[in-house]
């Protein structure tokens, strides 16, 4: 009979060897060959995913401000106004929308953003900052006329 | 500089060689007054209150216009741009947000978003700076479930340094559905009684 003594108790693993291995097995039913079946090489593989599944979620907002930059960037661009101006000047018309919802107006509301790239465009003028190209047909730039160029 | 000098000098005797100061000028990235670049200035004064007079008429066109459909009820489906938990949605009646992390609303409660940012329509846009004027566009929501996320492994592991930490964390989530956004009040009347003056972006 074996006597459950503490030291012996010390060096036990924990649960059964089939329980414990099983926790890991289940999160590698996805893999592929002996990564799915062999224990020593699926941990090692699980851990890594582990790893990354966690840095991941870090990264992906870091990848989603990317993202929207670039859609932002798409719709500055068809109104010929350079993306840091255009949020500079929102941003001095104390406008204070985030990347998020003006990529998602560049998309879907383009009327909206429209206006806003007008607001943005005027407010460059007045101020005389650097970032704006020739206006493309698309841009009619309201109130303009009312400034007169000497 | 000695050339500009020497230029200067040439000059004071040949007015042709104007076009050669200019040159030398522009190799200094000096450029003279004449040849500058066409700037912006407003018009005197005079014209000024007349074109703000033309201004305000224009704008008031424009809010007349905008205040006919919304009594004509020709607006269309509105979409609006609220400012909730830090975040910002862009949305429109019927759609449902999720809202992370902890939110004291429970299940059932009828709420009203009153950072509204920005509101539109099929011809018009309301713009806040940064904010629009209280109780001018009325979003109404409900919350419909409140819950918690999947569960998320939260694991680092340094190789050979006997370094395995593991936890599991999850956060509540709470989804609002939009029921109404409505425009209020004309758009061009500042409100009477603002509804909630304690408001803060």
């Amino acid at each position: 009979m074996v006597s459950p003594t503490l030291p012996l108790l010390v060096r036990t693993r924990g649960p059964d060897e089939f329980w414990r291995k099983r926790k890991i097995f289940k999160l590698a039913a996805h893999y592929r060959g002996r990564r799915r079946n062999v224990y020593s090489i699926t941990i090692r593989n699980v851990h890594r995913a582990l790893v990354y599944a966690t840095k991941g979620r870090k990264l992906k907002k870091l990848d989603m401000k990317e993202l929207w930059d670039t859609r932002l960037q798409a719709g500055c661009e068809q109104y010929g106004i350079s993306i840091d101006t255009f949020k500079d000047c929102l941003a001095r018309n104390n406008i204070l929308l985030n990347r998020k919802v003006l990529s998602d107006l560049a998309i879907w509301e383009p009327r909206s953003f429209e206006a806003l790239v007008n607001l943005s465009r005027e407010r460059a003028v007045v101020e005389t900052l650097p970032g704006l190209n020739e206006r493309s047909v698309m841009n009619q730039v309201y109130g303009l006329a009312n400034l007169k160029i000497k | 500089m000695a050339f500009l000098a020497r230029n200067l000098v040439a000059l004071t005797r040949q007015a042709r060689l104007l076009d050669n100061l200019t040159h030398s000028m522009r190799c200094l990235s000096v450029t003279p007054q004449f040849c500058q670049q066409p700037k912006l200035e407003l018009p005197t004064t005079a014209d000024l209150q007349e074109v703000s007079k033309e201004e305000q008429k224009e704008c008031q066109k424009i809010f007349d216009k905008v205040n006919q459909q919304l009594a004509k009820k020709e607006e269309g489906r509105l979409f609006a741009v609220v400012h909730l938990c830090g975040k910002q949605f862009k949305i429109t009646p019927g759609d449902i947000i999720l809202v992370e992390g902890y939110w004291p609303p429970t299940i059932g409660d009828e709420i009203r978003l009153e950072k509204v940012m920005l509101a539109g329509a099929k011809d018009f846009t309301l713009i806040g700076a940064p904010l629009l004027e209280p109780g001018l566009v009325d979003v109404k929501a409900t919350i419909i479930e409140k819950t918690l996320t999947h569960t998320k492994t939260h694991f680092k592991k340094k190789r050979r340094k006997q370094y395995l930490r593991i936890n599991f964390q999850r956060s509540p989530n709470t989804m609002i559905r939009i029921n109404s956004i409505e425009v209020k009040q004309q758009v061009d009347k500042p409100s009477p009684s603002p509804i909630n003056e304690n408001r803060i972006f």
